[in-house]
C-alpha cells in the first residue's frame, strides 16, 4: 500500500515538475514565432511600445493572411504616427464602409490630408462632402477652416470661420483673423518715395531708425563734400564725392524698398509661427482617437 | 501500461520544453546573423521579437546589449544608452555589468556628452566592481577628452595606463602641434601679420604686413604734408581696414590650424589606429 502511494507521489511530483518546466519554457502556442497570430501579438506589443514602424510591418504581414478591422486601423495609425500620411490615408480609406471605425477613420483620413499640408485637396474634399462623417462633421469643418490660416488662401467670412472654434479661444481667433485679413505690412512704394524725398525717411518708416539716420548723414555729407570741392575748384574730388553721393542716394532708395520687403516677410514669418504654435499646442482641436 | 503512458508523457513534455528553448536559440542565431551582416534595423526587430517571446528571460542581457549595439551602430545614441542601461539591470555577473557600463560610457563619448562620460568614469572608479579595471577607465576617459578636443588631458589619462602608450604620444604630438589663438591675436595687434605667420600662413602674413606698412606710410605722409582730410580717409578706410583684417585673420588662421591638427589626429584614429575605439 505504502509503495503504491509513494509511486503515485513520485509520478505526481514529476508530472508537476514537467508541467512547470513546460509552462516556464512557454513558446508561442503553435511553436512558430512568425505565425500570423504571433506576429499580431508581437505587433500589438510594438504598437503599445510606440515602435510604430516595426509594428506596421508586423501588422502588414498579419493582414496578408487574416482580416481584422482593428489591425487595419492600427496599421494606418502607425503610419500616421510616423508621419507617413499618404500611406495612413490609404489605409484609413479601407475602413470607410462596413466597419465599426467608419466615422473615426474618416476624420483621421482628413487629418492625414491636412498633415500632408495638402490644404487645397482637404478643402475640396470637405466642401464636396466626400467621405464626410456625421459624428465628426464639426471637427472636419474646423480642420478645413484651420487650413486657411496656414496657407495663402483668401479667408472666408469671419462669422463662418470662427463659429467652429471653441468660445475660450474666440478672441485669439479674431485677432488671427484680422492679422491674416489685413496684415500690418509696409508699402514698398511708400518706403521708396519717402526715401526719394528725404534720404533715410523710407528706412525710418519701416522701423530701421538707426539705418535711416546713417543713410541721411552719409548722403548729406558726401553731397556737402562734393559741393565744397567743386567750389574750391577740386574737380576730381568734386566728381568723386558726387559719384559717392549719387551711389548713397540710389542705394538708400533701393535699401528702403528692400527694408519694407524684409519687414513684411518678418511680419508674415512671425504670424505663421504664432498661428502654428497656437494650433499645435491645442492639437488642432482634434480629439484623441486610438484603438 | 500506466507506467508506459507516464514515460511517454514525460518524454513528450521534456522534448517540448527543449524544443521551445531550441526555437529561441534559433531566433537568437537569426538575429545575430542580421547583426553580423550589419542589417541593424532588422536585427533590432528580431531581437525584440525574441525578447517578447522569451518569457523565461534567458537571453534578456544578450538581447538588450545587442539592441544597444545596433542603435549605437545606427547613431541612435539615446536609444543605445537606454538599452545598455536595460542590459546593466539584467546583468547576471560582474563582467556583464562592467561591459554594459563601459558601453554607456563609450556611447556618451560618441554622443559628445563628454561631461556625462567623464562623470561616469569617475563613478566607475569608485565602484568596487571595477576594481582592477582602472586602465580601462583611464582609456575611455582619454577618449572622452579626445572627442572634447582636449588633447592635453587626454595625454594625461593615457599616461596613467602606460607612459609609452601609443595614444598618449599621439595626444601629446597633437597638443604640441596646436597654436594659441590668443597669442596669435595679441602678436598681430603688436605687429600686423605676425599672427598669421605664427599660424603657418607665411605669404598671407607677409602680405598683411606689407599692406599695413604701405597704408601706414600713406597716412603718416598725408599728415606730415598737412593733408589732414587725406590722412583721416587713408587711416579710416585703408590702414584701419588692413590692421583689423590682420588681427581677424590671425584668429581665423589659428583656429583653422588647430582644427586641421585635430582632424589629422582623428583621421589617424579612425583609419589607422588598431586599438578599441568608442
Amino acid at each position: 500500500m505504502k509503495t503504491k502511494t509513494n509511486k503515485r507521489f513520485i509520478v505526481a511530483f514529476f508530472f508537476l515538475i514537467v508541467l512547470l518546466n513546460t509552462a516556464n519554457c512557454q513558446l508561442p502556442t503553435d511553436g512558430n514565432i512568425f505565425s500570423p497570430q504571433n506576429r499580431l501579438q508581437f505587433g500589438n506589443f510594438l504598437y503599445k511600445d510606440r515602435d510604430y514602424l516595426r509594428a506596421a510591418e508586423e501588422f502588414k504581414e498579419y493582414l496578408k493572411n487574416e482580416s481584422n478591422d482593428t489591425i487595419v486601423f492600427r496599421l494606418a495609425n502607425s503610419y500616421f504616427k510616423i508621419g507617413r500620411f499618404a500611406e495612413a490615408a490609404d489605409n484609413f480609406k479601407g475602413l470607410f464602409f462596413g466597419s465599426q471605425f467608419s466615422e473615426e477613420t474618416r476624420l483621421l483620413f482628413y487629418e492625414s490630408i491636412f498633415f500632408q499640408n495638402d490644404y487645397k485637396s482637404l478643402r475640396k474634399l470637405a466642401e464636396g462632402k466626400i467621405y464626410s462623417s456625421s459624428k465628426y462633421a464639426n471637427e472636419i469643418e474646423r480642420l478645413k477652416y484651420t487650413s486657411y490660416f496656414l496657407d495663402n488662401s483668401v479667408l472666408p467670412d469671419e462669422n463662418i470661420v470662427l463659429k467652429y472654434f471653441p468660445d475660450s479661444v474666440q478672441s485669439q481667433m479674431i485677432n488671427f483673423y484680422q492679422q491674416k485679413k489685413i496684415p500690418q505690412h509696409k508699402s514698398l512704394t511708400t518706403a521708396a518715395i519717402l526715401s526719394t524725398l528725404m534720404p533715410g525717411a523710407g528706412k525710418i518708416y519701416t522701423g530701421e531708425i538707426g539705418d535711416g539716420i546713417t543713410s541721411f548723414i552719409a548722403t548729406a555729407l558726401t553731397t556737402y563734400l562734393a559741393i565744397t570741392n567743386f567750389n574750391a575748384d577740386h574737380q576730381f574730388r568734386g566728381w568723386l564725392f558726387s559719384g559717392l553721393a549719387a551711389f548713397f542716394y540710389a542705394g538708400n532708395i533701393y535699401g528702403s524698398a528692400s527694408s519694407a520687403q524684409i519687414y513684411n516677410a518678418k511680419i508674415q514669418f512671425n504670424f505663421d509661427k504664432e498661428v502654428k504654435l497656437f494650433f499645435e499646442q491645442r492639437n488642432y482641436f482634434l480629439p484623441k482617437i486610438d484603438y | 501500461m500506466k507506467i508506459r503512458f507516464t514515460i511517454i508523457f514525460f518524454l513528450y513534455a521534456f522534448i517540448f520544453s527543449i524544443k521551445a528553448q531550441d526555437h529561441l536559440s534559433i531566433q537568437l542565431d537569426y538575429a545575430n546573423n542580421l547583426f553580423n551582416s550589419r542589417q541593424y534595423y532588422d536585427a533590432i526587430t528580431e531581437y525584440k521579437r525574441l525578447q517578447f517571446f522569451d518569457s523565461t528571460k534567458t537571453f534578456n542581457y544578450e538581447i538588450n546589449y545587442k539592441i544597444g549595439e545596433c542603435y549605437k551602430a545606427g547613431t541612435k545614441y539615446d536609444d543605445a544608452i537606454k538599452y545598455f542601461s536595460f542590459a546593466e539591470l539584467s546583468a547576471r555577473n560582474e563582467d556583464e555589468y562592467c561591459d554594459s557600463k563601459t558601453q554607456i560610457v563609450r556611447t556618451n563619448i560618441l554622443r559628445r556628452t563628454t561631461d556625462r562620460a567623464l562623470q561616469l568614469c569617475d563613478k566607475l572608479e569608485k565602484d568596487q566592481r571595477f576594481n582592477g579595471k582602472s586602465d580601462q577607465i583611464n582609456y575611455w576617459r582619454g577618449w572622452a577628452f579626445i572627442f572634447a578636443d582636449n588633447w592635453e588631458n587626454a595625454a594625461k589619462s593615457f599616461d596613467k595606463i602606460n607612459s609609452n602608450h601609443e595614444l598618449k604620444k599621439l595626444a601629446e604630438r597633437t597638443d604640441k602641434a596646436k597654436v594659441s589663438v590668443t597669442f596669435a591675436k595679441v602678436i598681430s595687434y603688436i605687429l600686423p601679420g605676425s599672427g598669421a605667420i605664427y599660424s603657418g600662413k607665411f605669404l598671407s602674413g607677409l602680405m598683411s604686413l606689407g599692406w599695413n606698412l604701405l597704408s601706414g606710410y600713406w597716412t603718416v605722409n598725408s599728415f606730415i604734408e598737412d593733408r589732414v582730410f587725406d590722412g583721416v580717409v587713408a587711416a579710416e578706410l585703408v590702414w584701419l581696414r588692413f590692421y583689423r583684417g590682420a588681427v581677424q585673420n590671425a584668429e581665423e588662421f589659428a583656429i583653422e590650424k588647430n582644427l586641421d591638427v585635430s582632424n589629422k589626429s582623428l583621421h589617424y584614429l579612425q583609419n589607422e589606429y588598431k586599438g578599441i575605439k568608442p
